[in-house]
C-alpha cells in the first residue's frame, strides 16, 4: 500500500496519455439509495425507513486539462424516493406510504485522477436539482376506513406551488475506478454521496420541519475521449 | 505540487464536514406537541395552542387566515397577561378576548376551543363558524308549531303519525323523532320522517334497558320495518308500503350526530353504494402536510328500498354535520331532490371521543381530554393552564371536489324558512308545502301526462 502511494505524485507528474488535454463526454446509469431527513420529534408513530431504492441515468462531459485534473458537468436523471410507514396507535396495523420522486440534478465536480490506463478518481462539488416528478402509493383513513392510493402530486396545484421547493441544491462528493478499453474510450464505476442543503419544502409557515434529501449512487460510465 | 492529491483530499473532507452543517435545525420539539400538559403560563398555553392549530387544523389549505400574523399578533398579548403584577390580575374580559381574536374567521364551521386558567377562576370559548345568512335554531316552539302543521294542517292518513319525544329539543342522548303518511290522492301516499338529530345508533345499542325502549323504537319500525337497523324491511314499511310513491326525509334543524346512522337510515334509501365527495387528514406537521383524497361513499345495506321512489330531503342552516351528509346523500341521487335552505357548512367529519386523534391523523381534536370530557371543575385545586380545540379530523369536499366547508350544500328547489307563516292562526310551513307539491307533481302529474 505504502509503495503505491509514493508513486502518486511520479504519476501525476507524467500524463497517461499522449494528449495532455482532452474532453470527453458520455453517459452514466446506476443504482441509488434515498435517505429523507426529518426530525420525528413527538411523531413517534412515523417510521421512516432508511433508505429507498431507485435508479439514475444521464449524460456527462468533462474537460482534462492536466491529466490529474478533471472538470466535469453531468446531467443526470436521479430517484429520491423514501418509504414511511404509520404505525395505528394501540394496534400492530402500519400504513405504507411510498414517494417516487425523479429529480434532474446537474452536478458540477472538480475530479482527480490518479493512474494511466487504470485511473483512481476523488472528486467533490456542487450540484443543482430540480423535482420533476412526484408520485405517492399507500394506504390512508379514509370516512369508509383504511383505502389504498396512488396519487401523483400536482405541481401546478396551488397547495403544492405553495408548499414544494422544486429547486434542489447541494454537495456532490465520491470516488471511482476508471479504465481506458481502447484509445479514447473510457469505462468507470463510481459512488456518489448527493447532500442536499435546501429544504424541500419552501419556508411557508412559521415553525416549518426541515426535511432533506441525501442520496447515494453506485453508476456505471462509458466515456469518449476527444 | 508535491503530494497535491492528498493536500486536497484532507482540505476536501475538512470542506465536507463543514458543508453538512448547512442545514436547518427543526423547530419543532415534544415542546410543541399540542398535546402536552405541561402549560404553567398564558404564555406556553397560547403556544400550545397555536401550535396545535398551526400543525393540526385541516383547512389551511383553503382557510384565508394568516396564522403566523396572529401569532405576531397576540403573543405579546398572552406574555403582557402573563407580567402583570398580582394586583392588576388578567380579567376574564380579557382574557376571552384575546381567544376570541386569535380565532377569529377561521373556517372550520365545527370547531370550538375552550381554555381555563389556574383554579378555573374563569374559562374563554371560542367558536368562530359565521353564516352570513341564519335565523334561530329549531327550537322547542318552532318545533312543536311545525308537528301542529303537520298534524292539523296536511291530509295525513289516519294513525300513521308516530312519535318518540319530538319536543325533547337538545336530547342528544336519545333523539327525538316522528313519521306519518301524507294523503296525495287516494291510494297515493307520501312517507314522511323527521330525524332531529342521528344518534339512534344509541336508540338500538341501549333501548332494551331503557324503559320507555319501545316507544323509542316505535317511528323506526313503522318507517323502516321491523329489522330498521339492518335498512328497509320487504313488507311492514311505510317507505316500501305500496301506497308509497314518494319519500320526505325532514332534516331541518337536525344538529347532526354519528355516521354509524347513515347507512342504515340513508343507505337504505339507495339503491346502490352512492359517492357523496372526498376527504383527506394531515399527515405530518406541515399546514399542507395532506394525505391523498379518498372517497367517502354511503354504503347500500342488504334491506333497502324496493324501488326508485322520489326522495326528497328538508333541510335548513340549522342541519350541520351529519345532517348534510345525508342531504349530499340524497341530492346525489337520480332520484333525489334538495329543497329547502343552503346547510350549515359543517361537513368536516371528526371523532371527539378519541383522546390520541391527533397524534393519528395529525389533524383533529387536540388538547386536554379530560378537560373536555369533565370540564373545569376538576381544575378547581391545580394550578395549571388546560385548553382543548374541537376540531375537524377531515377535509372533505364535494364529488366535484368543491368545498363545502363554511359554504353549505346549496338546496336544489330554495325555500327559505318563514317563520311568520308558521305561527300564523292557519300556520304554513312553506319548506314542507313546497316538498309535498313537488312531489305530487312529479309523482301523480308526471305518471298521468
Amino acid at each position: 500500500m505504502m509503495a503505491q502511494e509514493v508513486e502518486v505524485p511520479t504519476q501525476l507528474e507524467e500524463p497517461a496519455v499522449e494528449q495532455n488535454w482532452h474532453w470527453s463526454v458520455g453517459v452514466t446509469g446506476g443504482l441509488d439509495r434515498n435517505y429523507h431527513i426529518i426530525d420525528m420529534s413527538y411523531m413517534s408513530d412515523f417510521r421512516y425507513t432508511k433508505f429507498a431504492e431507485g435508479s439514475s441515468y444521464g449524460l456527462q462531459l468533462g474537460f482534462t486539462p492536466v491529466n490529474w485534473l478533471t472538470l466535469r458537468v453531468d446531467g443526470v436523471m436521479l430517484q429520491k424516493n423514501y418509504i414511511r410507514s404509520h404505525v395505528v396507535s394501540g394496534t400492530a396495523t402500519s400504513l405504507p406510504d411510498t414517494t417516487y420522486n425523479k429529480y434532474l440534478n446537474v452536478p458540477v465536480v472538480l475530479m482527480l485522477n490518479v493512474g494511466k490506463t487504470v485511473r483512481l478518481h476523488a472528486f467533490g462539488g456542487g450540484y443543482w436539482g430540480r423535482w420533476l416528478e412526484s408520485r405517492r402509493t399507500g394506504i390512508t383513513y379514509g370516512m369508509n376506513g383504511l383505502e389504498s392510493y396512488s396519487e401523483e402530486v400536482d405541481f401546478n396545484s396551488p397547495e403544492s406551488q405553495v408548499r414544494d421547493n422544486r429547486t434542489d441544491i447541494g454537495f456532490v462528493w465520491g470516488g471511482g475506478l476508471s479504465g481506458v478499453i481502447k484509445k479514447r474510450i473510457e469505462v468507470g464505476v463510481e459512488a456518489r454521496w448527493y447532500y442536499g442543503v435546501k429544504d424541500i419544502q419552501n419556508d411557508y409557515m412559521a415553525h416549518l420541519n426541515p426535511r432533506y434529501n441525501t442520496t447515494f449512487v453506485v453508476q456505471g460510465g462509458l466515456s469518449f475521449w476527444f | 505540487m508535491k503530494y497535491p492529491l492528498y493536500r486536497t483530499a484532507i482540505l476536501s473532507l475538512v470542506v465536507m464536514i463543514c458543508l453538512t452543517s448547512c442545514r436547518k435545525e427543526s423547530e419543532v420539539s415534544d415542546l410543541t406537541n399540542p398535546n402536552s400538559r405541561i402549560c404553567k403560563t398564558y404564555t406556553q398555553q397560547f403556544e400550545a395552542v397555536w401550535n396545535g392549530m398551526s400543525q393540526g387544523y385541516v383547512f389551511w389549505g383553503r382557510d384565508t387566515v394568516d396564522w403566523d400574523a396572529r401569532y405576531e399578533q397576540f403573543k405579546p398579548v398572552f406574555e403582557e397577561f402573563d407580567s402583570r403584577p398580582a394586583n392588576r390580575p388578567v380579567s376574564a374580559a380579557e382574557y376571552n378576548s384575546a381567544y376570541q381574536g386569535l380565532f377569529e374567521g377561521l373556517l372550520d364551521h365545527h370547531l370550538y376551543g375552550m381554555f381555563t386558567v389556574p383554579r378555573a377562576q374563569y374559562e374563554a370559548f371560542v367558536s368562530p363558524g359565521r353564516n352570513d345568512y341564519y335565523h334561530d335554531m329549531d327550537s322547542y316552539t318552532q318545533r312543536r308549531e311545525e308537528l301542529k302543521v303537520l298534524r292539523q294542517r296536511l291530509d295525513l292518513v289516519p294513525n300513521s303519525y308516530y312519535a318518540y319525544d319530538p319536543e325533547d329539543y337538545g336530547s342528544f342522548s336519545i333523539p327525538g323523532m316522528y313519521c306519518a303518511l301524507i294523503k296525495l290522492v287516494t291510494n297515493k301516499n307520501v312517507a314522511y320522517f323527521r330525524f332531529t338529530n342521528f344518534y339512534l345508533s344509541n336508540v338500538h345499542e341501549y333501548y332494551p334497558a331503557l324503559d320507555h325502549g319501545e316507544s323509542v323504537q316505535e317511528p323506526l319500525r313503522k318507517f323502516y320495518g321491523p329489522r330498521y337497523w339492518e335498512g328497509i324491511s320487504s313488507e311492514g314499511s311505510y317507505a316500501n308500503d305500496p301506497t308509497v310513491v314518494g319519500i320526505i326525509i325532514d332534516l331541518r334543524g337536525n344538529g347532526g350526530g354519528s355516521t354509524a346512522d347513515l347507512v342504515p337510515f340513508m343507505g337504505s334509501l339507495t339503491q346502490r353504494s352512492t359517492l357523496v365527495g372526498y376527504t383527506r387528514v394531515k399527515d405530518g406537521y406541515g399546514r399542507l402536510d395532506y394525505s391523498p383524497w379518498s372517497k367517502f361513499e354511503i354504503g347500500c345495506p342488504r334491506l333497502h328500498l324496493g324501488t326508485e321512489k322520489p326522495i326528497v330531503v328538508l333541510a335548513d342552516i340549522n342541519s350541520v354535520s351529519c345532517a348534510e351528509l345525508a342531504t349530499m346523500l340524497i341530492k346525489n341521487l337520480p332520484n333525489g331532490t334538495f329543497i329547502g335552505e343552503r346547510t350549515y357548512g359543517a361537513v368536516g367529519a371528526l371523532l371527539p371521543d378519541s383522546e390520541h386523534q391527533h397524534d393519528l391523523f395529525y389533524s383533529g381534536c387536540f388538547g386536554d381530554y379530560d378537560y373536555y370530557q369533565y370540564g373545569s371543575s376538576i381544575y378547581r385545586y391545580k394550578e395549571t393552564y388546560p385548553y382543548y380545540v374541537y376540531t375537524s379530523t377531515y377535509h372533505m369536499v364535494d364529488c366535484n371536489y368543491d368545498d363545502i366547508e363554511g359554504v353549505g350544500v346549496q338546496p336544489d328547489i330554495e325555500v327559505k324558512f318563514n317563520g311568520s307563516a308558521l305561527r300564523a292562526i292557519n300556520g304554513k310551513d312553506v319548506q314542507l308545502n313546497r316538498a309535498v307539491d313537488y312531489l305530487r307533481k312529479v309523482c301523480i302529474w308526471d305518471q298521468n301526462k
